[in-house]
């Protein structure tokens, strides 16, 4: 706004000061009397036309039509413009007549005539005025609007790519192909079934840049493969239980947004626990909401919440895809259980 | 033979390495720990050659579980994935290996172990050791770790101890970090041949003093390797010309 501002009075009166010049030029050309008389007019005509203007702005700006679109903002600026004109004419006529009281006293027998013919001379300066005003507004909004599109792509950009990233933890994989190498031996069917669990991972999370949402009931397959896998790690460390209602099994959710918030769980809760823990997964409906609850043995570390990639992410996609209607949080439930809650409006 | 403790938390992946230890019949493996604290009690009872630690358990982290020990045994570290916390490390005096866990690998770490190991023992004689176990032998490493950053310190490199409240600040090469520790309990551990107690504040390396100087009051000004200058008290000057004379 400043420096617009700056802008506005270099334009407002080098534009002004233009006109006057121009006006005179043309009376000299013409042949006119350029009198005392005449100035003190162009001045008068100048300096209201300056006033008029600037008061017009003030209230283009107060009541932000500049802000509104163009086929609103039109006709309203129509409206004003002829206002402002008679407005102008208003003023003027005022102040020639506190000047010249008594010589100009036959004139205004003629008022409406000239009343009008200055209105519509007004309207010559105040037009342009306002189309100029205007466009310049209306060019700059919309460069700002390019350069404030230009910036959000390359965040979301940037954030697709660090959540695809951060899908799948190096840390699991290779956890998970070490346990299977192990129970190749000692459990050769939970091997095989542990293969296809991790195949499904992975491809799955290589999917996951393609769509913006999947079933609920597809993320939650992947979830419980996921789980299954860091069974076989934890053993007897891990218990895992679902409460999942019928309903929301064909929801929409974003995905890996419920996994990546499972690997959470796992990470900061139960691998930190050495007698292991729970992990709860809940989804039911409430209210308008699909509601995704998950519930893990363990402690809130603040410092990760602040500045954990994970809930970062899954706040941001959040709002990306929902806007103010999503809803994501994540708090200790008591000493021992940390609870991270998703509301996710219906589509 | 090189007795070893497995250390993990998870059966799965000690089973595995306990597997592929099959191949190395000069690797004994004494006993396994699920977590930090049971490793603890392990080495303490068990005294062993070496151990194999992962990195990431609950609790406690390896990191965290060695820098609980007085002497540290040879180690050997297991991890899922290039961990951050082993750039940690300023002097790689140690190997990792990275799971699963191939087997070629394992067996270089082993044979680079076994170097060292008789690098060690033409070091010491091995009646020293058997002495007395809970005295640190000069050829002993320790493990210390000040903040995020981790070193494996040998003894011989240890130019200085310097009491810092209930701290003791370790003096080697270019590093000075800080270990929970008073400086009373460390001089119980270490051999008074090499690490003499100079004043009440510090205990220096008497294999790494650069000059001798007398000081006033009858005391004497030692200038260590690292340019550091101890003052030894009166009291303590006699001690050191008794051992220094013979």
């Amino acid at each position: 706004m400043q420096k617009t501002s700056k802008y506005y009075w270099w334009f407002q009166v080098g534009g002004w000061g233009m006109l006057a010049l121009l006006i005179i030029l043309i009376s000299v050309l013409a042949g006119q009397r350029v009198d005392q008389q005449f100035l003190v007019g162009l001045c008068l005509k100048i300096l209201t036309g300056i006033f008029i203007t600037h008061v017009f702005r003030t209230f283009i700006q107060r009541v932000n039509w500049l802000n509104l679109p163009v086929e609103k903002a039109f006709p309203r600026l129509a409206l004003a413009v002829i206002i402002v004109c008679l407005l102008d004419t208003v003023v003027r006529i005022s102040i020639i007549g506190w000047i010249y009281p008594i010589t100009e006293n036959k004139k205004l027998e003629l008022s409406f005539t000239r009343f009008l013919l200055i209105t519509v001379e007004n309207g010559l300066y105040i037009i342009p005025w306002t189309l100029i005003y205007y466009f310049f507004h209306y060019i700059q909004k919309t460069r700002r609007q390019e350069l404030d599109t230009l910036k959000l792509e390359a965040l979301v950009r940037e954030l697709e790519l660090k959540t695809i990233k951060s899908h799948i933890n190096p840390h699991f994989i290779f956890n998970a192909l070490n346990s299977i190498r192990a129970l190749i031996d000692e459990n050769p069917l939970r091997a095989r079934t542990a293969i296809t669990e991790l195949s499904n991972i992975l491809r799955s999370s290589m999917q996951t840049e393609k769509q913006e949402t999947v079933f609920f009931e597809k993320e939650l397959n992947i979830v419980k493969d996921y789980l299954a896998l860091e069974h076989i790690r934890f053993e007897d460390r891990l218990h895992v239980r679902y409460e999942i209602a019928e309903n929301t099994l064909t929801q929409l959710i974003p995905p890996m947004m419920l996994q990546t918030l499972v690997e959470n769980a796992i990470k900061h809760g139960i691998s930190k626990q050495v007698s292991g823990g729970t992990v709860v997964i809940v989804s039911k409906m409430k209210d308008r909401y699909h509601q995704l609850v998950i519930r893990n043995t363990g402690r809130l570390n603040k410092s990760e919440t602040e500045d954990g990639f994970g809930l970062t992410s899954t706040r941001n996609r959040l709002y990306l895809l929902f806007g103010e209607q999503a809803n994501f949080n994540i708090r200790e439930i008591n000493e021992n259980m940390v609870e991270a809650e998703l509301h996710i409006p219906l589509i | 033979m090189i007795r070893a403790v497995i250390i993990d938390d998870e059966r799965l992946a000690r089973n595995e390495l306990k597997k592929l230890l099959l191949e190395f019949p000069e690797i004994e493996i004494i006993a396994e720990a699920a977590n930090a604290n049971e490793g603890i009690e392990k080495i303490d009872s068990l005294n062993p050659d070496l151990i194999f630690l992962d990195i990431q358990m609950p609790g406690k982290t390896g990191f965290d579980m060695l820098a609980e020990l007085d002497k540290a045994p040879d180690v050997i570290f297991t991890t899922a994935y290039d961990d951050y916390a082993l750039k940690a490390f300023e002097v790689n005096a140690l190997d990792y290996l990275l799971k699963p866990v191939e087997p070629r690998r394992l067996a270089d770490a082993l044979h680079k172990l076994h170097l060292e190991e008789n690098r060690d023992r033409e070091a010491g004689t091995e009646e020293d050791i058997a002495v007395n176990r809970s005295l640190l032998h000069e050829t002993d490493q320790v493990f210390v770790k000040d903040g995020e950053r981790c070193w494996f310190v040998k003894l011989t490199d240890i130019r200085l101890f310097e009491s810092v409240g209930n701290y003791a600040k370790i003096y080697f090469s270019t590093h000075k970090p800080l270990i929970l520790k008073s400086l009373n309990a460390l001089e119980e551990r270490l051999d008074e041949k090499v690490f003499f107690r100079a004043n009440r504040k510090h205990i220096v390396n008497l294999r790494l003093i650069e000059k001798i100087e007398p000081y006033f009051n009858g005391g004497l000004l030692l200038e260590l390797k690292g340019g550091e200058k101890i003052e030894v008290s009166r009291r303590q000057t006699v001690k050191f010309k008794e051992m220094m004379s013979l």
